[in-house]
């Protein structure tokens, strides 16, 4: 097993920043090393800065909706009532069905003809006639980070319920008996209490949306105008697309790089007092 | 702890809003999957189907690739499947009773690699399947899948192995029994809804793979349902019917799947997850 991952993983990262450091454009030719020289045409050109900052957005947005969505749910199914079982299983359909799947789903629901969402909009009052929701640049990138959310909260939400139930009852019953209201016991207890989940959540999740590829990629292709061309889609342009293989390399090992600095500072800086001891 | 009317009141609405969110998107494929084409694109939605037909179905299983590309992904998901949940018991066991250097180190390290961005190894992935002649070879999609399945299905299985009490263990290899006869005859049977979880997960990661399968596999004859289905969509005149078509059957398995095993899988999830 280790062999495995060892000579899938390592051994493609390690052959990465070699790549990275030669010009090969197609793969099968031969490369000549060019020392850092793709690393400079890397940091120098403007689309890979814009992308950074697309996937920050993307990221950070993806984190604020995924927890609220999850956390709103997490409470609703730690509750007991008839059926609460089968929601909890059935809550992360979204996660389980392939992307192609919700690609169709939502570009269908979203379309001008025949979508659902459109229609019930303009009931709503919200929009007056029907709207391209992946034709303005923000939009796009708010549309995507929802669809995406929707997709994960779920996940999120059976993580964080799990987290739920290890708080123990008796802290609630003494809260209450104490005469502390519910929005009291969710500051002082569950909050507190849920850091060590709400953290390897971050962490993980940060990771995970930031290489969520496909679903951008068959939605926009990373459009209009670039406007949702986050870090992955433009590494994967350069590669099959733009068939500059090494300059796409320079860029994974630099994502790789910032992702796992970010981690390890999180890690260290961040990482609620009980799991240091 | 006792609620009131209105705090229940408040639970029944937000799990109905819960409800509706998860399961209206699909609810709203699946049943226009079998409406006349002229009802799928009025400008007027019907949330219950008020024709009939199945000349979507038809037409997708009869005139368009998707028969083979189902069988592809069959094929390649069932594989992966079974070699993942082989690799995550072998692993899990070891990592959870033998003890040898560097283990917590290795455990985290296998932690990160399920988060690892998938991305930054394409290029060089890409690289090696083609010295290895594997390019467009459904075998490359195994071993992608593979390796990108088992970190989280060591995780999930290490939670299950925990609740296998240490004493049968040893009662067992007190009457002589190996490491491998424990594991096969008492540790397996009890672990049996944790190797339920891993295969499910195995099999819906594959099953829903796109990145790697649109850069390894480049024939028609070898397209996974995911990429397959994807280029349907750009082939023809956006044919919504076909499309939900697609989709829908490309659900089928999975809620199928989970209908069995689901809670299993959930329970894998949550309990790996929560250490």
């Amino acid at each position: 097993m280790l062999i495995w991952l060892g000579v899938t993983l390592l051994y493609p990262l390690v052959s990465s920043a070699a790549l990275s450091l030669e010009n090969v454009r197609i793969i099968g030719s031969a490369g000549r090393f060019v020392g850092l020289a793709n690393y400079l045409s890397v940091l120098s050109s403007a689309a890979f800065w814009l992308a950074l900052e697309r996937s920050v957005v993307w990221v950070a947005g993806n984190a604020v909706a995924q927890t609220v969505l999850a956390m709103a749910s997490a409470l609703i199914l730690e509750q007991a009532f008839p059926g609460v079982r089968v929601a909890r299983t059935w809550i992360v359909l979204t996660w389980i069905v392939p992307t192609i799947v919700i690609v169709i789903v939502w570009r269908w629901l979203l379309s001008t003809s025949g979508g659902m969402i459109n229609p019930f909009l303009i009931e709503l009052g919200v929009i007056r006639r029907p709207m391209g929701f992946f034709s303005s640049s923000v939009s796009a990138m708010t549309t995507l980070i929802l669809i995406n959310s929707w997709r994960w909260f779920p996940f999120v939400a059976v993580m964080l319920l799990a987290g739920l139930q290890r708080i123990p009852g008796e802290l609630y019953e003494a809260a209450a008996i104490d005469g502390a209201s519910r929005f009291a016991r969710f500051r002082r207890i569950t909050l507190p209490l849920l850091q060590p989940t709400l953290f390897v959540l971050l962490v993980i999740g940060t990771l995970l949306s930031f290489n969520v590829f496909d679903i951008v990629w068959l939605l926009t292709g990373g459009g209009p105008a670039d406007a949702t061309t986050t870090l992955p889609i433009l590494i994967y342009r350069t590669a099959f697309k733009g068939y500059r293989l090494s300059e796409a390399a320079a860029m994974s090992v630099i994502a790789t790089l910032l992702l796992m600095g970010l981690a390890i500072l999180a890690v260290r800086t961040l990482a609620p007092r009980e799991e240091v001891r | 702890m006792r609620r009131g009317p209105a705090v229940n009141l408040a639970l029944a609405i937000g799990l109905v809003v819960l409800a509706l969110i998860v399961l209206l998107p699909f609810w709203w494929v699946m049943s226009s999957s079998i409406k006349a084409t002229n009802e799928i694109v009025s400008s007027q939605p019907t949330m219950v189907p008020h024709s009939f037909t199945l000349e979507h179905f038809q037409k997708l299983l009869g005139a368009s690739d998707f028969p083979r590309f189902l069988l592809n992904s069959v094929v390649v998901s069932l594989a992966s499947m079974a070699i993942t949940v082989a690799l995550a018991v072998l692993s899990g066991y070891a990592f959870f009773r033998l003890r040898f250097p560097g283990r917590d180190f290795l455990y985290r390290a296998i932690l990160l690699a399920y988060a690892f961005p998938g991305i930054v190894v394409l290029v060089p992935l890409y690289g090696m399947m083609s010295a290895a002649g594997l390019i467009d070879n459904p075998f490359a999609l195994v071993i992608v899948n593979v390796t990108f399945a088992v970190p989280f299905a060591i995780w999930m299985m290490r939670a299950f192995l925990a609740a296998v009490p240490i004493e049968i263990e040893e009662a067992a290899r007190l009457d002589g029994a190996s490491r491998l006869t424990i594991l096969r005859r008492i540790v397996l049977p009890l672990i049996a809804p944790g190797v339920a979880s891993v295969a499910i997960f195995a099999f819906v990661a594959s099953w829903t793979e796109y990145l790697f399968a649109s850069v390894l596999i480049q024939s028609d004859a070898h397209k996974t349902i995911p990429v397959g289905l994807a280029g349907i969509i750009g082939q023809y005149q956006v044919d919504w019917g076909l499309m939900l078509a697609g989709a829908t059957i490309t659900t089928l398995p999975v809620i199928a799947l989970f209908a069995f095993i689901g809670r299993y899988f959930v329970a894998g999830l949550t309990a790996g997850a929560i250490k």
